[in-house]
Parts: structure tokens; sequence; C-alpha cells
């Protein structure tokens, strides 16, 4: 995004060096209907276009982004995505207007057909709760497994959350309820994995997602931010692992990547930098931590600048490399390199022009 | 008629009061009436110092205009300009009336918003007092100073005059031109910068915090207002 709020879409085959100019080198959104919650994949990028309730599928073809396909999915909003083998695409999110009815739709990519579409059996909001989020999905043998909580909207600009996380096993792909777990640890598990990712499977099948009751998520920020498994096989909230990041960052924490080998990465906020959600994206205040949910510890802070924007896509996991874009109000807007094996850091490909927050980095093939 | 009943009687909070009460006489009805739709700023008003004839003005416009029938179509709005105050006179008075009658009929609330322009020697549209009681629809209006939306169940008050902003419910706001505002309750002074859309966010209480996000932004916020938002106002 440029400070005068347009925003591109740049691609490029390399990260590790150089400089683009996302006026000069990319492609321009309409800002109207795009924005960066976006699902990538082989060459193409999903979009929800609320207003005319489809999904739309983009490619960029010379410096245009141009639509390819177009699915209608009605009264419809994405909370999650998940890639159900090959081109399937399972979509979770919630009915409009009311947020208050989980669903779903499973399709094809390939030519944009939808192989299901409905309702899930996940029970609405209910008493002093009026709407809904759900934060992980997670296929488990043949049920999926849906991580959510609910909210109760106080007034125009104050809400709060349960101080349950919820996690139901649905039949797959019929969606109805086989079992719920409610664990009062934390709450607002996961997040909209189309804007920041915060759950993982590791090489064992071990699930792990974040807990984020901090102010840019569950706002129910006397609760921790954690990190819980799901083990293999299993079907809820393991109740002998809980990795307390509160406690060991003494802040809140939104977005988790996975690096290998029990290591992961988790972008943690600094309350003393900024004044409230006012500024809890302009402010550059988040920093980078290396740790191992293995052993529940934290293994290092990496070195960046402060960086900002409240919720990004902003680590990208290849091989040994893990790439992490870092928006500094001082030293402009780089792709890192972390070397996973080496420990080692290092300044990549520049973001330069225009640009104020790269907001997302993705493999697109 | 309306001069002669001026000259011999006089306006004060007593009969002003008892006008928003309905409990006038027809007479001093008219007066009352009379004296609202003057810009004559030399006539005969009795009230404390304390007290402004342009506010006591506005808040009988503002209970006039919550039962007008909502005539014009969706998302569309009156402004009121003193500095054209042929068409402010012939435009309200018509729309008083229909009010009038509609106020015996029907107990529904409706939507309304009222630009007053205060002063000549004020700055255009001085206050900008805004009142949307619908519940699920949003009203767009555009005054001298800024392009609003205003979301459901939300009133305003945008004094230019003071740069201060009363808000409870939400809002989209853009200014015409650069603009300093401070909020009620707050002492921080925030810029608007001209062209931007910002949205703006606050409950009743008066300890609820304020939130003001620059709409390019939406996907920063929380999950729960941005659903909220983009759902209230269509973005």
């Amino acid at each position: 995004m440029g400070k005068d709020g347009k925003e591109y879409l740049v691609e490029t085959n390399a990260l590790d060096s150089g400089k683009l100019t996302p006026e000069q080198d990319g492609a321009l959104l309409n800002a109207e209907v795009m924005d960066r919650s976006v699902i990538v994949k082989g060459g193409f990028y999903y979009e929800m276009d609320r207003k005319a309730g489809k999904l739309v599928k983009y490619q960029i073809k010379g410096e245009e982004l141009t639509t390819a396909d177009t699915l209608p999915l009605d009264r419809f909003s994405i909370e999650n995505s998940f890639w159900a083998g090959g081109d399937t695409l399972l979509l979770t999110g919630l009915k409009t207007p009311d947020f208050a009815q989980a669903a779903y739709a499973l399709l094809t990519t390939g030519n944009m057909k939808l192989i299901a579409s409905g309702n899930m059996e996940i029970p609405r909001p209910f008493g002093r709760f009026e709407t809904m989020s759900i934060g992980f999905v997670k296929m488990q043998g043949k049920k999926l497994l849906v991580g959510y909580t609910y909210h109760q909207q106080l007034s125009p600009s104050e809400y709060t959350t349960s101080d349950t996380i919820y996690v139901t096993s649905l039949s797959y792909p019929q969606m109805k309820s086989v079992k719920t777990d409610r664990d009062h640890r934390s709450t607002y598990p996961g997040g909209m994995n189309t804007i920041q990712s915060s759950s993982f499977a590791d090489e064992h099948g071990d699930f792990y997602f974040m807990a984020c009751p901090g102010i840019a998520l569950g706002n129910r920020p006397q609760l921790p931010t954690a990190i819980l498994k799901i083990g293999r096989g299993t079907d809820q909230p393991d109740k002998n692992y809980f990795f307390n990041l509160s406690l060991a960052l003494h802040n809140h924490a939104y977005g988790m990547w996975y690096l290998g080998n029990g290591q992961a990465i988790v972008r943690s906020e600094r309350k003393d930098l900024f004044k409230g959600l006012d500024d809890h994206y302009s402010t550059a205040h988040f920093e980078f931590y290396l740790v191992d949910v293995l052993t529940q510890k934290v293994i290092k802070k990496l070195d960046f600048p402060l960086d900002k924007g409240t919720r990004r896509e902003c680590v990208l996991v290849e091989g040994n490399i893990a790439y992490i874009s870092i928006n500094s109000s001082t030293d402009g807007n780089y792709v890192w390199e972390y070397n996973i094996k080496a420990g080692t850091l290092k300044k990549g490909l520049q973001m330069a022009g225009n640009t104020d927050y790269i907001l997302r980095i993705d493999r697109l093939r | 008629m309306q001069q002669a009943i001026q000259s011999a009687m006089k306006i004060d909070k007593d009969i002003l009061e008892r006008y928003h009460k309905n409990q006038c006489t027809a007479e001093e009805s008219d007066m009352v009436e009379a004296w609202l739709f003057s810009n004559d700023s030399g006539e005969v008003l009795d009230l404390p110092p304390s007290e402004s004839k342009d506010i006591h003005k506005l808040e009988i416009w503002n209970d006039i205009a919550t039962v007008l029938p909502h005539s014009e179509q969706p998302g569309q709005f009156e402004s009121i300009s003193a500095l054209n105050p042929q068409p402010l006179k012939r435009k309200v008075k018509m729309a008083f009336w229909s009010g009038a009658i509609a106020a015996s009929l029907v107990t529904a609330i409706f939507s309304t918003v009222i630009f007053q322009l205060m002063k000549t020697d004020l700055p255009e549209t001085a206050l900008v007092n805004i009142k949307n009681t619908s519940a699920d629809e949003v009203r767009h209006l555009t005054s001298g100073d800024y392009t609003i939306a205003v979301g459901t169940n939300t009133s305003a008050r945008i004094d230019n005059v003071t740069g201060v902003v009363d808000l409870n419910g939400s809002m989209l706001i853009c200014p015409k031109k650069d603009v300093e505002l401070s909020f009620r309750g707050s002492t921080r002074k925030i810029t608007f910068i001209k062209g931007q859309t910002y949205i703006l966010l606050k409950g009743k209480d008066g300890k609820d915090k304020i939130l003001i996000v620059d709409k390019k932004n939406l996907m920063d916020l929380p999950p729960v207002l941005q659903k909220q938002i983009t759902h209230e106002f269509n973005i």
C-alpha cells in the first residue's frame, strides 16, 4: 500500500535482493472491490467481492489485474480457507449480514465450480453474544475441526469476546456436529487466515494454533495470548499443553508461521509504544520472536526494525529461508531473509517508491 | 402580520420551552415560527446571556426534523444554507407544515439531518447536526466542508467554529479541506486530511473511547469491527 492509500500487486522471481517500485512494477488494484484478504495459488488470486456476492479469480496480465472467472457466493463472508487437496478449496465463513451462522463453500478453483455449500452445524451465538468468528479449520481424519468463539457488541466502538475457545468436530463433508470442546484458558482461537496466518501442522501431524485475546482480535486482554496444540489424531486442544506467550513476552501477539523442527515465528505487539486501536496499525511497534513450540520457550527476538501494520501475511518460508517483510517507519520497506539453520538475517528486496506498507507476501506458483 | 406579532411580544426561554413541548397558543406559535424563519439578528430575543439564540433555533429545527416524513429518496438529504435565505425559508416552511401534520399522525421517528448556518460572518455550515435514527439504513450527505455517511442509530454534532465533534454512533467522514478536529471528552486533536475518508466510532457512554481509523486501513481493525463497518457502510 502506498502512502496515498493506493494498493498494488507486484510479482517477482527474487526476494533476496534488488528494488521494486510498485507504481512502476506493479498492478494497481481497485481498492473499492479488492483488499488484502486474498488466497493465492497456482498463479491466481482469489478474493471475495463482498458487494457483488461472488468469489473472483484474478490473474495479472501485463500490468493489469484481470478477472479470470467468478463464482457467486451469496451472503457469505470468508473467515478461513483450506486447500482440501489439488484445486479443491474449502471456504468457511459466516452468513451475512448477521455474522451469526457458520457456513461453508466447497469448490474447485480450476473451473470455479461449486461442489457443495450450506450451513455448518455450529451453534449460533446465544445469550448476550450476537456474532462469532471462525479462527481455524483443520482436517483430522474424516472429520473437520473448526475453532471459533462468540462476540458481544458493547457499543459502536467496543466489543468483547467470550472467555471460551470452542472446537467443534464436524463430519466431513456432511458438516454435522460430532462433538464440541470448550477451553477456558484463553480465547479467540486463530484468526482470518486469508489476512494473517496463526496456525500450522508440524511434521508429526500435531496442529498448533494461537489464541489471540489482545485488542486487535479478541479484545479480552485480561486473558493471555498463547499457543495451543491439538495432537495428531485427536479432536480437542491438549489440556496439558499451553504455551503462554503473554507471560514470556509481556505483550499480546498475533500471527504465527512455522519454520520446521518445532520452530515458529510469532509477531508480538509492544503495548508501551501504541496508544490504542487508533494508532495500532500506523505506529511501528511489532517485534518478531523465534519460538520453540516443542519446549514452549522463546528462543530469541529477531533483530528487525520495529514493524507496522496490525494484521499482515508477512512471512513466507521456502526451504531453509524465511522471507519476512518489514514495514519500518525509519528504515523503509524490505523483505528480510532469515536463514533457519544458520540463524542469520540479511536484508533483501526493497519495496521502494511510495510504499507505506507491504501488506502480504505469498508464493504465487 | 408576523412582524406585528414579533414587535408586540418577546421570545424568551419560557416560550421556547413551551414551543418544544407543543404547549404554545396559536399566536405564540406563529411568533416563534416567524422568529425561526427570520435571519434578522436585530429581532427581540430575551434569553439569558449564556444562551445562544442560534442554538435554540437549531434545537427547534431538530425537533421539527425528527417528525418530518422522510420524503427524500434514500441517501438524499436536505441541506439548508442561510447564505441562500429564500430557498431556506421556502423549503423549511413547507417541510415544517408537513411535519406538523405528520406529528399528530405518526409516532415513528424518522431519520433526520439538519445543516444550520448561523450567521453570515461565521464559516459556512458552522454547525453540522446529524441524527440518523434508522436501525438499518445509512444516510449519505454532503455539506460545505465534508462528505459524510451517517451510520445507523447515530447522532453527531460538528462545531466548525470550535472544531469539537460530539459523536454517538458511527460515521464516515471525508473533509473537503484539511481540518483539525477534537472530540468531546478528549483533548486530543486529530488532523483530517482533505480527500481521505475516516471511520469514526463512539458509543453513548462518555467514557467510551472514540475510534478514528483511516478507511484504507479498515483491514487492520479487529474483524468484529471490520465486519460491522463493511456491512453497515457497504464498503
